[in-house]
Order: structure tokens, then C-alpha cells, then sequence
């Protein structure tokens, strides 16, 4: 009796582990992940790539959330600030990141990925996968995926180029010769168009220019760096070329910017978006259908600088299915998902899909975009470019409007900034 | 024993009153302190700095310049929306008095711009305003004259966000001041009339006496709400170009939701409640007096 008690007893010990164990390796329930995005196409662009990964993980439901720019930003702070953990991934302008970065709010993939026996894919372009890292640098930590490979391209009429015998402007000075010229030779024709309201647009519109012209916003040690020679002479040719603009210019965002273009009234757009791109050949949108020629951005003292736009995906650290999350967030960036998202129009990350035969046949200017996106250039790494952001656009937005001079706003930008970084 | 009484029932009366006292505390008065203290504190809510630096943000604010154009283009706006629509609501109340045909159709049409969320409105008036494809500018162009930068002309741009607000909102001075005139006995006109007074004479000396009321409402009312305002800027010029359409809302907003810096934000909000309180203190003074 007493023998059997202790041999059920050792059996007993033996079987809870072993339960715990099965138990512990049983398949998770369903989960829930949230995604919070934009709307529009970036929306679709999650739909499709939900769509085909419910397929396989029948398990998994995710829902998208599809918001403006402004309140997305908001409830992504609002949320992860107070460690809620509603969503399981966020979409990030890349500007943004330093600040999710900085305060811990990210997830980090290194180390979800090494738990994952995986490495990140070297596809991936180095200058995109570099903006989700913190510190900016090629081994600093990833808290982000870059998923939309925005970069800022620039348009010129090659018919009109022809005609009065340019060539594709290699520096700045090109481009004011150019527009200075047709102008004059063409009655409804502007020589050049650019986004000038306040803010970003103006801001993101004049940064090529402005970095070509060896300028800065922060120095190397984050200070302000605007009352320098070289932001004045960046901005005082910025407001030569408003002389070939449209009068209205100060008011145009990107609806009127491709307005201009589509409708033949622009030479050259300094400014030009992935997405606006396919409009050009689209005969039911476009009059200059085959005559205007996609490139990068021209140099001055420096090399062409085109300004990187990437959307980033990361996991909020608070979020409680960081697994679940990164397994859809490789699927996202992975090589088949992008080439679905390339084909509604959205720039990819990969460098394989920019070299995929029937993306090139239909989007030919992918080779361009994909060396704008190798030498692109990534917006200041500081936590408060939002607010920098806006100093600099409104005081430039006053000198195009002749409220001030370059030097003054710079100076009176500069002394702004500083009050914000103190 | 009668004491008791009286203060039972006071008590009674006391305790009635408390649960929507308690909703004013908890939502008026408690938020109110709430961002007096917070305006007290270099408050970035993004990095967790909370550091007391006493009445360093009143003074920085009153001395930014963006927000004493803010607070300029605030009381601009305000004074001339809050005078046309009030002004332009009169004149259609007394235009609408008394019966005529399809006076029931020209009173839908007058409220309907109310009736619209105002962002179908800007959207509308921004295409309206647009400087080469707005009819705006079409017609002027077609009668000769050059266009007017109406969103891009910093002399221009406050004005024209004035003009919708005017569009939008005139019918609510409209209506309330309607509704007061409707209240006014037919028989004093019938009075004045037969004493020979003339029409001028009795809208003078009868019509706006009895309606000063309703009109010092409206003023109040519309003088609290342009002060607040902030979707038309947001909708039509995000305060561009350069910053002649900042106004204190939309600097509050950028302050508090974009940038995060709480400390800046509410003490900005505390200045406009400062102004609204002086400017409400103002009207309800007024009508009080006209009560007594």
C-alpha cells in the first residue's frame, strides 16, 4: 500500500511537468494585433498586405486604423506615452523616430529578430533601414522597419530643355538659368514650381537646395547652424527662383505643385514625390505625356541632395504580441508585399523590387528613384524637428512673401531654435 | 421647532444641488486650476520635463511674437466677424419681419450655411478662393480686373477667413434676433404707428431698445466663439502665409498637440481665458444692468 502511494505519487510529479509542458506548447489562441497608419493609399497599402497575411495565418485578425497625418501622430504620443499598449504597430514618419527612440517607446527588433533566428535582410536600403536605428548611425540599435520609400525627385520638361538648347541642369545655377529662359520664351509657362506654404511643405520643397548649398539646420553637435553665408546664399537663390514661379506660389501645396506639372504650365517642379509621378503619363491627367523627365536633384557646392521621406513600421514597446507584430512586420517589408505595394504606386525599400523587369516597365524612372533613395539625405535626427520644422518653414515662407530678408529671418530663425533646443 | 424646519428644507434644497455641483467641479473648475498649475512648469510632456519655473512661460509668451501676432489677428478677427454678423443678422431680421411670399424658403436658405460642418465649408471656399482656377478670381478676371491673392496676401488672407466665418454664422444672428423680434407685441407698433412715428423713429427708439437684449447675447456669444477660433485657420491657410492668420487658437494647438509643450500651452490657454472672462464680465454686465 504504502509502496503503490509512493510510486503514484512520483508518477504524479513526473506527469505535471509533462502537462504544464503541453500545455505550454500549445498553439496561442486567436490574436488581435491593431495597426495605426495613414489614410489613403498608404491605408490600402496595409489592407492588401492584411488581406494576403490572414490568408496564411488564419489565427491572426488585424485591424487598420486609418488616420491623417496630424491625429495619428497624436493618439501614436498620446498611446505610447502613457504605456497603453492599444497598438501593436505603428507607422512612423521618419523625422518622428528620434523622439519614439529616444524615449523608449519602440520595441527593439535587433533583439526580437535574434530571437527569431534572424537577421535583418541586407535588401533593405541601407539609408532607409538607417533612419529607424538609434543613434543614427549603421550599428545603432533598430526600433524600425522603413516599409513606403518616399524620396524627393525632380522634374524637368526635356521638349522644352530641347527646344532652347539646355541640358539637364547639373547644379542650382542650371536650374535658375533654365527657368529664366523659357520663361521668357514661352507665354503661359512657369519656369519653375515649388510647394510654398508654411510649414513642412515649404520646409521639405527647399532642403535639397538648401543642403547642396553646403547648409545646415543643426551643426554636428545639434545646435542651430542657420546664420551661417552658406543658409543665406541657399535662401537668397531660393528667392530668385520665386521670380519664375507662379505669382500665387506662396499657397501652393502639393494639389497645385502637380496641377503645374500635369498641366504643362511648369518647366521644371523642384519637388517631386514618388506618388505624383505616375500622373505625368497618364493622358487623362496629364497634357506633357512622355515630355517631362524624372531625375535627381542638382548639386551646388555640395552633391545633389535629395531629402528622404521614409515610412517607418515599428512596435510599441507596451504593445503585448511583439512577436505576433513582428512576424506581420517582416511580412510587410518583405520582397512579395512590397512589389503588391509598388504596384498601387507606393515607393518600395527593397532594392530587388526596383529592379523587378515589370515594375521598371511600368514606373521607368525607378532606376533614379532608387539612386535619389542611395544618396538621400535624411532630415535632422533631433526630438524636436517638429518644431524646428516650423520655424524654419515660416520664416521662410516670410522671406518668399517679402516680409523679410534672408539674413534677418535666418537670424531671427536661428535665435527661435536655439529657444527650443535650451 | 420651526427652525428645524427651515433648515431641513434648506438642507433638502442644499442637497439637490450638489451632483450638478459636482459636475462643475469636476469639469469646469477642476480643469481650470489644473492648467493654471500646469502654466507654472517647463511641461514637455514627450521627454517627462516638469521642471517649476514660476511665471517664466507668462513672460516668455507675452514677449514671443508669434504670439502677440496670434493674439493681434485673434481680437481683429473677432471685433470684425463679431460686428458684421451681429450687424448683418439685424438687417436680415428686420428684412424677414412681418409676411410675405415664400418667406419660409428664403429662411431655409438663410439658415442653411449654419447647417454645414465647417469643414465642407472651407473646402468649399477654399476652391472659391483658389488664386488661378477660383471663380473668385474668375470673375474678376473676366471683368477686367486683376486677382486678388485672397489666401496668399498677407494683407488679404485674415479678411478672407473673416468673410466665411461672416457667411457661415451671420443666420445665427439672424435667428435669435428673429425670435426676438417676433416677441415684441404687434400692438406697440400698432401704438406708434397711429402716434405718427415713421419707421426709422420706430426701429430707433422702439424696435432696438426692446431688442438690445437679444443683440448683446449674440454679440457675447459670437465674440466667444471668434475668439476661438481655429478650424477656418486650419482648413483655409494653417495660419500662412507668413503669420498674418496665426491666431491664439491654433498657436494653443500647435503648442499642446504638436509639440507636446504643455507648460507653453496652457498658458497660452490661461490668456485667452483672461480675455474672455474681461470681454464676457463686459457683456453680461450690460444685460444684467438692463435686467435691474
Amino acid at each position: 500500500m504504502k509502496k503503490a502511494f509512493s510510486l503514484s505519487l512520483i508518477l504524479l510529479f513526473l506527469i505535471i511537468p509533462l502537462f504544464i509542458c503541453a500545455v505550454g506548447q500549445q498553439e496561442k489562441g486567436p490574436v488581435k494585433l491593431t495597426f495605426i497608419g495613414r489614410d489613403a493609399v498608404y491605408g490600402d497599402a496595409i489592407d492588401i498586405a492584411i488581406s494576403e497575411y490572414v490568408k496564411l495565418n488564419p489565427q491572426v485578425s488585424i485591424e487598420n486604423l486609418e488616420l491623417p497625418y496630424a491625429s495619428q501622430y497624436e493618439k501614436v504620443v498620446i498611446d505610447m506615452k502613457g504605456a497603453v499598449g492599444t497598438y501593436d504597430l505603428i507607422l512612423i514618419d521618419d523625422p518622428a523616430a528620434t523622439q519614439f527612440q529616444r524615449a523608449g517607446w519602440l520595441a527593439n527588433l535587433d533583439e526580437l529578430l535574434k530571437k527569431r533566428g534572424e537577421k535583418l535582410d541586407p535588401d533593405l536600403i541601407s539609408t532607409a533601414v538607417k533612419l529607424g536605428r538609434y543613434p543614427y548611425a549603421d550599428d545603432g540599435t533598430l526600433y524600425g522597419l522603413p516599409h513606403i520609400g518616399n524620396v524627393e525627385l525632380f522634374v524637368y520638361r526635356k521638349d522644352l530643355f530641347q527646344k532652347y538648347g539646355l541640358s539637364k541642369p547639373e547644379k542650382w545655377d542650371d536650374v535658375l538659368a533654365a527657368a529664366k529662359k523659357i520663361q521668357a520664351g514661352e507665354k503661359d509657362v512657369y519656369g519653375v514650381v515649388f510647394r510654398g506654404v508654411k510649414g513642412n511643405p515649404i520646409t521639405s520643397t527647399s532642403l535639397p537646395l538648401f543642403w547642396a548649398f553646403g547648409a545646415n539646420v543643426l551643426d554636428s553637435k545639434g545646435r542651430p547652424a542657420l546664420d551661417t553665408p552658406e543658409a543665406r546664399n541657399a535662401w537668397e537663390f531660393f528667392l530668385k527662383l520665386k521670380d519664375y514661379a507662379p505669382e500665387g506660389v506662396a499657397a501652393y501645396n502639393s494639389a497645385q505643385v502637380k496641377d503645374a506639372l500635369y498641366s504643362g504650365r511648369a518647366a521644371m517642379a523642384i519637388e517631386v514625390w514618388p506618388g505624383w509621378v505616375p500622373g505625368l503619363n497618364d493622358p487623362s491627367k496629364s497634357a506633357v505625356v512622355g515630355k517631362a523627365e524624372v531625375t535627381t536633384h542638382p548639386g551646388q557646392v555640395k552633391k545633389s541632395s535629395p531629402m528622404l521621406g521614409i515610412w517607418l513600421i515599428g512596435i510599441p514597446e507596451a504593445s503585448k504580441n511583439h512577436e505576433e507584430a513582428l512576424d506581420f512586420l517582416l511580412f510587410l517589408t518583405g520582397k512579395e508585399t512590397q512589389i503588391k505595394i509598388a504596384e498601387i504606386g507606393l515607393p518600395p525599400t527593397r532594392e530587388s523590387v526596383f529592379m523587378e523587369p515589370g515594375l521598371i516597365k511600368k514606373f521607368p524612372w525607378y532606376p533614379v528613384q532608387v539612386a535619389a533613395m542611395k544618396n538621400g539625405v535624411g532630415r535632422p535626427r533631433t526630438t524636436q524637428w517638429k518644431e524646428l520644422e516650423d520655424i524654419y518653414g515660416a520664416y521662410l515662407q516670410l522671406v518668399l512673401i517679402g516680409k523679410m530678408t534672408p539674413a534677418d529671418a535666418l537670424k531671427e530663425a536661428n535665435s527661435k531654435m536655439k529657444e527650443v533646443l535650451e | 421647532m420651526e427652525r428645524r424646519t427651515d433648515l431641513r428644507k434648506n438642507l433638502f434644497y442644499y442637497s439637490i444641488f450638489i451632483p450638478a455641483f459636482a459636475v462643475i467641479i469636476f469639469l469646469t473648475i477642476y480643469p481650470v486650476f489644473s492648467v493654471l498649475y500646469m502654466s507654472f512648469f517647463k511641461y514637455k510632456y514627450l521627454f517627462d520635463i516638469k521642471v517649476f519655473i514660476g511665471f517664466k512661460n507668462f513672460v516668455r509668451i507675452i514677449k514671443d511674437s508669434l504670439f502677440q501676432t496670434s493674439l493681434f489677428n485673434t481680437l481683429i478677427f473677432s471685433a470684425v466677424a463679431t460686428i458684421a454678423e451681429v450687424t448683418l443678422g439685424l438687417f436680415l431680421a428686420l428684412l424677414f419681419y412681418g409676411r410675405f411670399p415664400g418667406k419660409r424658403v428664403f429662411l431655409i436658405m438663410a439658415v442653411f450655411p449654419m447647417m454645414i460642418s465647417t469643414m465642407v465649408v472651407c473646402a468649399v471656399w477654399r476652391t472659391l478662393y483658389h488664386f488661378d482656377f477660383g471663380l473668385l478670381n474668375y470673375i474678376l478676371k473676366t471683368s477686367g480686373l486683376k486677382s486678388v491673392g485672397w489666401l496668399i496676401n498677407p494683407n488679404i488672407a485674415l479678411f478672407s477667413i473673416i468673410l466665411v466665418d461672416i457667411w457661415q454664422w451671420t443666420p445665427f444672428a439672424f435667428i435669435i434676433i428673429q425670435a426676438g423680434l417676433n416677441s415684441i407685441s404687434k400692438e406697440i407698433f400698432e401704438a406708434a404707428s397711429i402716434d405718427g412715428a415713421g419707421y426709422f423713429n420706430t426701429l430707433i427708439s422702439i424696435t432696438l431698445p426692446i431688442l438690445s437684449k437679444q443683440i448683446l447675447l449674440v454679440f457675447l456669444l459670437r465674440t466667444i466663439d471668434t475668439f476661438r477660433i481655429f478650424s477656418k485657420v486650419y482648413a483655409l491657410t494653417q495660419g500662412g502665409p507668413g503669420n498674418s492668420t496665426e491666431t491664439v487658437s491654433y498657436y494653443i494647438y500647435r503648442q499642446g498637440f504638436t509639440y507636446f509643450n504643455l507648460g507653453r500651452a496652457t498658458t497660452a490657454s490661461i490668456y485667452v481665458l483672461l480675455v474672455i472672462s474681461v470681454i464676457s464680465v463686459f457683456y453680461i454686465r450690460n444685460i444684467m444692468r438692463e435686467e435691474a
